[in-house]
């Protein structure tokens, strides 16, 4: 379980809002966490419940290893209520399960709190009937409502909750803590310039095509620098049949940004940024061949390569296209 | 694709299981296939009859209403069973909701056909292939073989589906009937039975095409108005709607639409509920109905259809309730996905007159207050002879005799 | 945790608990069953987290020893094999050791099982029993007090507060009130403590609990201790603690809507009341609403008639002990009639209307304790 203090460093503003309400007394009836995947959501609500709960706690911190700690963790606490969508939606069974918990008192004590993952997939219904629920002020109940996408979660609902949006990570930090879970120095600079989502970056950074694709972007620069005649070919070969789904095509763009990026660090001397940093000689080298300008105008051509992706225009047109004009 | 479908006019299907109870035992006990079997009422007495038998057995010369010792005596090795109702009911019942994923048009007449129609159905492809499917399911998934008749009406879909059997798809449309249908001895027509026939062969009418080529007065004459409706429908005219609520004695009552575009839109889906459940609450009114049962249909963009049903403590009748209930069934069971077709069916619908009001503790006394208008009404039924305790004659629109067995199974067969 | 136990009070023990034990739990550790060894004998919990049963061993009664060389300790073990294993074990004698990596060993004669056990601390904290706050009941009266009421709670969860049983006390009377807002049932009976130290005048048990708690009390048994906490109320015979959770809301003022005045008053001998609204509603059972109609009749005669569009109709006249007041015809749910006759515990019964769209009482002749209340069916 991570602290308060670790989450302050995560997420700042919202961890001081819940621990100042821990500390007035004052824990709403529902929050609503939003936030995208890997900002910590399911954290929090399993830090804010133990602090709920935790007869053991110093200064708002529960000492997580009480029984009520330890039975949060297990989902053996008989009060905490856990709802996961099984699938893509939140099963009939587990509604009928909240409603039954809504008019029993608790199994403990009447202190409740119910969690409840991705409820964006709830039914207005079923959220309408627990949030008239909550309203019911003398009840010791504490709903949280856990999603990635807010703006699917009805304004009705939305106005009874006190939401708290989570923040996505700054690169930096996210680079950290991907060290702190294993990773190289360099992979974790790749993968935080990707992706704000620890647990997405971790996956990236182990699957095999991924480093693939990583190891293809750098051939397709080395081929527009030294073979440019045989750069349509490449594409057609090695660069199309791996990048097969729009998705992987898009990642790949974005490979090429990094690339051009760190050219034009390159350039300012501004050396920390630079993200392939194992990649370092080859990047000074790209630098003798695209100049500051023009690495600016590709870096405008990757970006609206990728939007045409989006439009659905012809992905292998979209590529020729590209590296016809990356040639320049 | 639409080019199968007529600018006017319908295209009907009937759905008729080949010799059901006798497949539906094969279907449970594979060995049987292959075999002559015959459901008998009851085997041990001789004086049993047959109730239907297989093709294998029906070749030997068995025929249904045949006595058990006669069959027995034409084919030897016949395999006779006890009938199995509460098998026949879960293979009916399955059988339909096949036809209903289709379309909400479905009209059972009995355990083992129904009518179906599918003008509608354009976006499910062509007829031939609609009925193939139908026919592939029910054989992939029951195991049972049916014969589809495909026409632009119930009688010419019923007599199609009995020229090709078993598992038979003919197609019969109204320049077909000189070759087809009018070849056919009279007493084969639908509706049609031994003494018109016999009365028909009086005038030296024995073929439909006789029938058709005689004057309509003269069949007014022998047979009433259903001389001229049968020589209508010899000639292929037959205006008798696919009613799904017919067979009920209206104890379901249903209305679905096809949105304009496949759609997410949470307002549009609202809209279209509204809509049906106004729709409903409309013909429920018109034949002073109440109704206990919520019944919905989700069609999505890729076809794939689910129904879903809630039984309530009381019955309902206003749009408002029908909408209510309609829209929570509706949020419980939507995945998100687009959908085409939205459908609101209310089911064990009952005369207002033959059911009660159960007051309630918590508002008994608005209705109380109203007591001394009951109290009058009460009194005018009194003198003037109508008691609330008498259930008056419903309409009785079908006219083909069903068993109570039948009647109760076509009730359920959508739960 | 080590013990040695009688295997036939182990067994009945088990059985005991297992009745609130459900495979369908969300809560992992309730699909186990706890078993706490103490200096004075050994207890049993198991829950599906509405109610909770705990069976109580004793180490020794009645100079008979049950349970020896006791070593405290508790385990939660798998309610999915414990029963069958203990049913089964050859010896009259059953050992269980618990270690402290959470294996149990269960020996009896030659057999030796060794089942992987949980850990007590993730079981949930039952409230215990104090006696100061609590109040005492013949078990034969508290079934009673269940059985007349418990059968008009709801069942449907529109108003989820209508599907448990009102416990009140109030002037030093306990009552009990259910309803499903088409019938009440109430029943009242004086306590003869004092009962100004009780820490509650009104709860709502769920009514499943109360059947589930009907079944496991014996008739044998002598009074069943009540005591209700915030959150549960517990209910405590010589070796069973039943507990249950409450119903959480406030449970509608009824007192209010009882007709205080009648127009009508049928006095019946409560067997033949039944018997009739029985046979009438062999018909009316066929139609949608198993209504019968009653109607008053000259010389104190009343008329129990049913029509059943499909299946034909019923007309029977019995007489009345005596009609008071005004011509009567009503319609009501059989159903509802023959379960509130049923709990008339009386020869004679008291039936009083006040129109034919407002509620009526049964009540039994002679006594005021028993009430039971139904709203008529208006016919369209």
């Amino acid at each position: 379980m991570r602290t308060w203090s670790e989450m302050t460093t995560i997420q700042p503003l919202v961890s001081k809002m819940l621990v100042n309400s821990l500390k007035k007394e004052r824990i709403s009836h529902a929050y609503l966490f939003h936030g995208a995947r890997g900002t910590g959501k399911h954290e929090l609500s399993i830090l804010l419940t133990k602090s709920i709960f935790c007869n053991n706690k110093t200064d708002f911190q529960p000492c997580d290893n009480c029984k009520e700690c330890h039975r949060i963790d297990t989902g053996n606490h008989p009060d905490v209520h856990r709802i996961v969508p099984d699938g893509q939606s939140i099963k009939k069974e587990q509604i009928l399960h909240l409603q039954k918990e809504f008019t029993y008192t608790g199994l403990e004590s009447n202190r409740k709190v119910y969690i409840i993952t991705d409820a964006d997939k709830m039914t207005s219904n079923a959220s309408n009937r627990l949030l008239k629920f909550l309203e019911e002020p003398s009840k010791l109940t504490t709903a949280i409502l856990l999603t990635e996408n807010s703006q699917s979660i009805l304004q009705t609902i939305r106005s009874r909750c006190q939401i708290m949006a989570l923040k996505p990570l700054n690169p930096l930090s996210i680079k950290n803590k991907l060290v702190e879970e294993g990773l190289s120095e360099s992979n974790a600079k790749l993968m935080a310039a990707l992706t704000n989502n620890i647990s997405e970056a971790i996956e990236i950074s182990s699957d095999e095509w991924f480093a693939n694709a990583r190891k293809i972007v750098v051939q397709l620069v080395e081929v527009l620098q030294e073979k440019p005649d045989e750069s349509l070919l490449f594409i057609n070969n090695n660069w199309m049949p791996h990048f097969k789904e729009r998705r992987q095509l898009q990642q790949g763009l974005d490979l090429l940004i990094i690339w051009f990026r760190d050219i034009i660090y390159n350039y300012v001397d501004n050396s920390d940024s630079i993200v392939f940093i194992s990649e370092q000689e080859k990047i000074v080298h790209s630098s003798m061949n695209w100049s500051r300008e023009h690495a600016t105008k590709v870096l405008s051509k990757i970006m609206e390569a990728k939007r045409k992706l989006d439009q659905n225009v012809n992905p292998a047109l979209v590529m020729e296209q590209l590296t016809l004009q990356i040639q320049r | 694709m639409s080019k199968w479908y007529p600018k006017k006019g319908r295209v009907i299907f009937h759905v008729d299981m080949n010799s059901f109870y006798a497949s539906v035992e094969a279907a449970y006990d594979p060995k049987l296939k292959g075999k002559p079997i015959a459901v008998a009422g009851n085997p041990e007495e001789r004086r049993g009859i047959i109730v239907t038998s297989s093709y294998e057995a029906r070749a030997k010369g068995v025929k249904t209403t045949m006595p058990l010792w006669e069959a027995r005596r034409l084919c030897p090795e016949l395999i006779v069973m006890r009938p199995n109702f509460e098998r026949y009911r879960a293979a009916s019942k399955e059988m339909f909701k096949i036809l209903s994923e289709i379309t909400p048009n479905v009209q059972p007449v009995s355990i083992d056909e129904g009518y179906m129609d599918i003008t509608e159905c354009q976006d499910l492809g062509s007829p031939l292939e609609i009925a193939a499917n139908i026919q592939n399911r029910i054989a992939n998934e029951l195991d049972l073989p049916c014969s589809i008749g495909i026409a632009p009406n119930k009688f010419l879909a019923k007599m199609a589906s009995d020229m090709k059997k078993p598992m038979g798809i003919t197609v019969l449309r109204k320049r077909d009937l000189p070759k087809k249908l009018w070849p056919l001895k009279v007493e084969e027509m639908y509706g049609v039975g031994s003494k018109t026939a016999e009365k028909l062969n009086g005038i030296n009418v024995h073929t439909i095409e006789d029938l058709v080529s005689t004057d309509v007065y003269q069949l007014k004459r022998l047979l009433g108005i259903n001389g001229e409706r049968l020589k209508n429908r010899a000639i292929g005219i037959d205006p008798s709607p696919v009613d799904p609520d017919a067979v009920y004695d209206f104890k379901s009552i249903g209305s679905s639409e096809t949105l304009p575009n496949d759609t997410v839109e949470e307002t549009e889906i609202k809209r279209l509920f509204r809509n049906l459940a106004r729709n409903v609450a409309r013909r429920l009114k018109r034949k002073q109905a109440v109704g206990r049962s919520v019944q919905i249909m989700i069609r999505f963009h890729d076809r794939r259809t689910i129904t879903r049903s809630v039984k309530l403590p009381n019955y309902l009748e206003d749009e408002d309730e029908i909408f209510a209930v309609s829209n929570d069934l509706f949020e419980q069971n939507w995945n998100g996905d687009p959908i085409r077709l939205l459908g609101i069916t209310i089911q064990d619908v009952a005369e207002k007159k033959e059911i009660a009001h159960q007051l309630d503790l918590f508002t008994y006394e608005q209705e109380a207050s109203k007591e001394g208008l009951y109290k009058a009404i009460d009194k005018l039924n009194e003198k003037y002879g109508k008691s609330t305790f008498i259930k008056l004659n419903s309409n009785q629109e079908d006219n083909q005799p069903r068993t109570s067995f039948q009647k109760d199974f076509l009730d359920d067969y959508k739960k | 945790m080590k013990f040695v136990i009688q295997r036939d009070q182990l067994m009945d023990s088990v059985q005991n608990v297992m009745k609130a034990i459900s495979s369908r739990t969300t809560i992992p550790i309730l699909t186990g069953l706890k078993i706490e060894a103490r200096h004075d004998g050994i207890k049993l919990t198991g829950s599906d987290s509405d109610i909770s049963i705990e069976s109580f061993i004793p180490k020794e009664e009645d100079g008979i020893v049950y349970v020896e060389q006791i070593e405290p300790g508790s385990i939660v073990l798998q309610a999915k094999y414990f029963p069958d294993i203990v049913r089964k074990l050859p010896q009259k004698t059953v050992e269980i050791e618990a270690d402290d990596q959470l294996k149990v060993t269960i020996r009896s004669g030659g057999s030796e099982f060794h089942l992987n056990g949980q850990d007590a601390d993730e079981y949930p904290q039952l409230p215990e029993l104090h006696t100061e706050d609590s109040f005492e009941l013949p078990t034969d009266l508290l079934k009673n007090l269940i059985k007349q009421t418990v059968f008009a709670v709801s069942t449907v969860e529109t108003r989820p507060i209508l599907t448990g049983v009102n416990m009140k006390l109030e002037d030093n009377h306990l009552n009990f009130i259910a309803t499903d807002s088409h019938r009440l049932a109430s029943r009242r009976i004086p306590l003869e403590k004092q009962t100004q130290h009780l820490n509650f005048s009104s709860v709502v048990i769920p009514g499943k609990s109360l059947n589930e708690l009907n079944k496991i009390l014996e008739d044998k048994q002598d009074s069943v201790e009540i005591s209700v906490t915030e959150n549960q109320i517990l209910f405590r015979t010589k070796h069973i603690n039943f507990l249950s959770r409450l119903l959480d809301g406030n449970y509608p003022e009824t007192s209010r809507l009882i007709p205080e005045q009648s127009k009508t008053i049928v006095y019946g001998t409560t067997k033949e009341l039944l018997q009739s609204i029985d046979r009438a509603s062999l018909l009316a059972k066929e139609s949608r609403n198993n209504v019968v109609r009653l109607q008053t009749k000259e010389k104190d005669q009343i008329e129990i008639s049913s029509n059943s569009p499909e299946v034909g109709n019923v007309v029977e006249e019995l007489s009345a002990k005596s009609i008071e007041g005004e011509d009567l015809k009503i319609s009501f749910s059989a159903k509802y009639m023959m379960d509130a006759l049923k709990a008339i515990d009386n020869e004679q019964v008291k039936i009083e209307f006040t129109g034919a769209m407002r509620p009526f009482i049964i009540r039994p002749i002679d006594n005021d304790q028993i009430l039971q209340l139904i709203l008529p069916v208006r016919t369209y």
